[in-house]
């Protein structure tokens, strides 16, 4: 059922990776991201490859959690792969060709290179969010975007909706199931008929749950009134984001790393 | 020193038509004067719509008086430029417990507050955990709030308020929504708070509740009515049920029975002062043998509309949260009864009657509705809940149509019949529910909370099913509308004849109404009995952490001092008719 959806998908752990800044985590996969893309050859993605299964094991996550992460995109990735596979020309002769399907042996090259930089790309992502708890993430979106706040751009207003948003998704989630069962009791046909008739008979489910979020809305906005809530300006927090020695060791193999893989692409470029 | 002080408060609520003009005033408060000392316990009380909410909300500057003044320790509450100090001072609690709550994890949402007020962040980490721990909530400081009951999450919502040092908490209806035993862990705190020194104003329609407070004041129309003692007010039943408030039972005993000429004192709120009072009465020490009530027994049983044989149910089967919800229930319920549905939170009601309209498929084990098995190959399970119509906990959440009778139809029409059987049907519903005319042409969300719920059961009533199962019809509800419900759900049983579940926390409703009375306990059936012999085990009941009406722990209280008037009371009318005989008045 639909309880079963988790946001976040945080497993609390005490690992090395658990216990980094979660700024400096965002940082860190995103200059792993890049190194993604910048490896132009088997070797360099092998290094950035090796080093997140080296993170990967470091943080005690189960690999099996791997699969879940996969699942949502395996069609993007098998689409990917076949696109390679078909129409990557190589100058060499074709290993098929049926006159109407030809694959070259660059074709095959590039499909698997490509496949498994989209597949460690989703594997770095889920890392973050599988090591580090949605609240603290949001902590750290908000202050790695603080310089913004200068353009004028509403850096703690998008924090506090996207954590209003964390808290309340279980309990329009509920309410969601709520609504539905009380519907189909009143005999409402919620899975049968066309595309059409579907999309009409989510009105009786839409419309509640609308009503019910502004009403919650709303009284959640006096309830902050009363907690004294006046915008971001002069704000504290409990949790204070610290960073220390081992993030930044972490940044230094980091760096490492991209560095192996920057020249690795210097030496065969030449 | 007082704390409050409220002169001559007004307040208009402005009405504007579509075009956003001015269309008239509605005028919440009529001029309020109230003082409240330091460290009071002052309980308000006022049907829906009095203005009780409307004053709570100035008391903390959320609302500007229209006219008249709101002092706290002497400084103008509605002033601007103090407003956030003024919120420190008095805090606010609201009656839903999930609509106050803003972050994902319990220690974050005590904190909010503090972070707001931009306190050090050692010093937030200080507060908050002596918050927590003054609630009792501590242990669960990184649970994330849907992962709490209700009386939890609001005993995390009073330390979010607390985290502040407020001198004065404000409670609106902080329990309506809770069951019973969230309701006593929150009254708990509440008294240990004002213990503590913090003054408290607190909201409610629970009598129970006003009782334990030092002071009451009762409010109607925006005005207050009448300032006292608990005792002073809850003397007055006159009054109180002129401006539709409930009393306790001991109390409305004994002016029912001063009526009929026993010379006893009308102020008694708990049933040992009851106990006392009617125990220096001259009285035998038991009554004869009941006689009135026996016709009832002799009524030959119908056959069965409802069965469950070994229902079974489990959750989440094959996951390590696998958990059985009910288990191994088998229960037959007449055609025509009226069945009330007891068992605390967690006890497999809810899955129970989930099960009797065919929106949960069992794990093991058969339901039968009308002699039909509903789970059999072929079985159509859309006409099974035709069959029996289910109306959820705060049914009014269902209503979606642009008018009350389109919301009424959308049931009918799901079963296929024509216009104009549909025309007779939604009008049939709506005065079954008491729903005017003119009231059918008017938007769902533009009445008031009682004829929303009305409406909503109007909407199951209009399928005309063989069985009506309710969960819980009247809750959150003011007395009057409570008793609106109840009262046209019993009347319609009565014409019509359908069989109804009533589920319910409060024994008391469920007494009144009930001829047979289920008990679950721990997903599994207690007891199927009528009323009189499952209140035979009222200790039983008790034992599992039921409620039983006070009446009923009165006459316990009579029996073990030697003024036995039967083990079967649970209505203030038989506990009359029994004291009068025993006392040979």
């Amino acid at each position: 059922m639909l309880n079963d959806i988790t946001i976040g998908q945080f497993f609390p752990g005490n690992s090395v990776i658990h216990r980094m800044d979660s700024r400096f985590k965002i940082v860190l996969d995103i200059i792993y991201v890049v190194m993604l893309f910048t490896a132009q050859n088997f070797y360099g993605l092998g290094i950035a490859c090796v080093f997140m299964i080296m993170v990967y094991s470091v943080s005690g996550i189960s690999f099996r959690l791997i699969f879940k992460s996969i699942k949502p995109v395996l069609a993007i990735i098998i689409f990917t792969a076949l696109l390679n596979l078909l129409f990557v020309r190589g100058d060499d002769t074709p290993l098929i060709d049926t006159g109407f399907i030809t694959i070259y042996w660059k074709g095959v090259e590039t499909s698997i290179f490509m496949v498994v930089r989209i597949l460690f790309l989703i594997i770095g992502m889920s890392l973050l969010t599988y090591t580090t708890s949605p609240i603290v993430l949001t902590d750290a979106i908000e202050s790695l975007l603080s310089p913004l706040k200068k353009v004028k751009f509403p850096v703690h207003e998008l924090a506090m909706m996207m954590t209003i948003a964390l808290r309340f998704i279980p309990t329009l989630i509920e309410e969601l199931n709520k609504i539905m069962m009380a519907q189909k009791a009143r005999g409402a046909a919620l899975d049968t008929g066309n595309v059409f008739s579907r999309a009409k008979a989510m009105v009786p489910i839409l419309i509640p749950l609308f009503v019910s979020a502004f009403k919650r809305a709303n009284e959640l906005a006096t309830a902050m009134e009363c907690r004294c809530y006046k915008g971001g300006e002069g704000r504290t927090k409990l949790r204070v984001l610290r960073f220390s020695k081992l993030d930044i060791y972490a940044s230094g193999l980091t760096l490492c790393v991209f560095g192996m893989v920057i020249i690795n692409n210097i030496v065969f470029a030449q | 020193m007082n704390i409050i002080e409220v002169k001559d408060l007004e307040f208009e609520y402005k009405e504007y038509d579509e075009n956003g003009e001015e269309i008239g005033a509605n005028k919440a408060l009529r001029g309020v004067d109230l003082t409240v000392p330091k460290g009071q316990f002052l309980a308000v009380l006022g049907h829906n719509g009095c203005g009780k909410s409307t004053l709570a909300k100035h008391l903390n500057g959320i609302l500007t008086a229209t006219s008249g003044t709101v002092l706290i320790n002497g400084i103008n509450a509605a002033d601007e430029e103090t407003v956030f100090d003024i919120r420190q001072i008095v805090g606010m609690v609201f009656q839903n417990p999930d609509n106050q709550l803003v972050a994902t994890v319990v220690e974050e949402d005590v904190a909010f507050a503090l972070e707001n007020l931009g306190v050090p962040p050692n010093e937030i980490r200080k507060r908050v955990d002596v918050a927590l721990r003054l609630v009792d909530m501590y242990e669960y400081r990184e649970h994330s709030p849907h992962q709490l009951s209700g009386g939890q999450k609001q005993r995390v919502a009073i330390a979010g308020i607390l985290a502040m040092r407020p001198e004065c908490i404000v409670l609106d209806e902080p329990t309506a929504m809770l069951d019973p035993k969230g309701r006593a862990e929150v009254m708990a705190t509440v008294k240990l708070l004002n213990s503590q020194g913090v003054t408290i104003v607190l909201i409610t329609h629970y009598m129970d509740e006003a009782v334990q407070a030092d002071r009451v004041v009762v409010m109607d129309s925006g005005l207050i009515i009448a300032d006292g003692t608990p005792k002073e007010i809850f003397a007055q039943v006159d009054m109180l049920r002129e401006h539709s408030l409930d009393v306790p039972q001991v109390t409305e005993l004994m002016y029912e029975l001063k009526k009929s000429g026993l010379d006893v004192p009308v102020d008694v709120l708990t049933e040992r002062e009851c106990a006392d009072a009617l125990l220096k009465l001259p009285h035998k020490a038991k009554c004869g043998a009941p006689a009135e009530e026996s016709t009832l027994e002799n009524k030959k049983e119908a056959p069965a509309i409802a069965e469950t044989k070994h229902l079974t149910y489990k959750y989440s089967v094959g996951t390590p949260f696998e958990a059985t919800a009910v288990d191994n229930v088998s229960v037959s319920i007449a055609k025509g009864q009226f069945v009330g549905v007891i068992g605390h939170t967690g006890s497999g009601k809810s899955t129970l009657i989930q099960h009797l309209n065919g929106l949960l498929k069992p794990t093991s084990g058969d339901v039968y509705i009308a002699g039909r098995n509903i789970w059999a190959k072929g079985s159509d399970i859309r006409s099974v809940r035709f069959m029996s119509g289910l109306v959820f906990q705060y049914s009014e959440y269902q209503l979606f149509e642009e008018t009350v009778y389109k919301d009424i139809a959308f049931g009918p029409k799901n079963m296929g019949l024509n216009e104009e059987e549909i025309d007779k049907r939604v009008h049939a519903a709506a005065e079954a529910m008491g729903i005017d005319r003119d009231l059918l042409k008017r938007s769902p969300f533009d009445l008031s909370g009682g004829q929303k719920r009305r409406a909503a059961l109007a909407g199951v009533i209009a399928m005309q099913p063989e069985i009506l199962i309710l969960d819980e019809p009247a809750a959150g509800l003011d007395p009057k509308g409570r008793d609106s419900v109840l009262d046209k759900i019993s009347e319609y049983h009565r014409y019509s004849g359908t069989t109804i579940l009533l589920v319910s926390h409060s024994m008391e409703d469920i007494v009144k109404y009930a001829e047979k009375i289920l008990v679950m306990n721990r997903g599994r059936l207690f007891c199927y009995e009528d009323t009189d012999t499952v209140f035979s085990r009222t200790r039983e009941l008790e034992q599992i952490g039921l409620g039983i009406p006070q009446i009923s722990r009165l006459s316990h209280i009579l029996a073990a001092e030697g003024m036995d008037i039967g083990k079967d009371i649970y209505t203030t009318e038989r506990a009359k008719k029994r004291i009068l005989e025993i006392t040979n008045a």
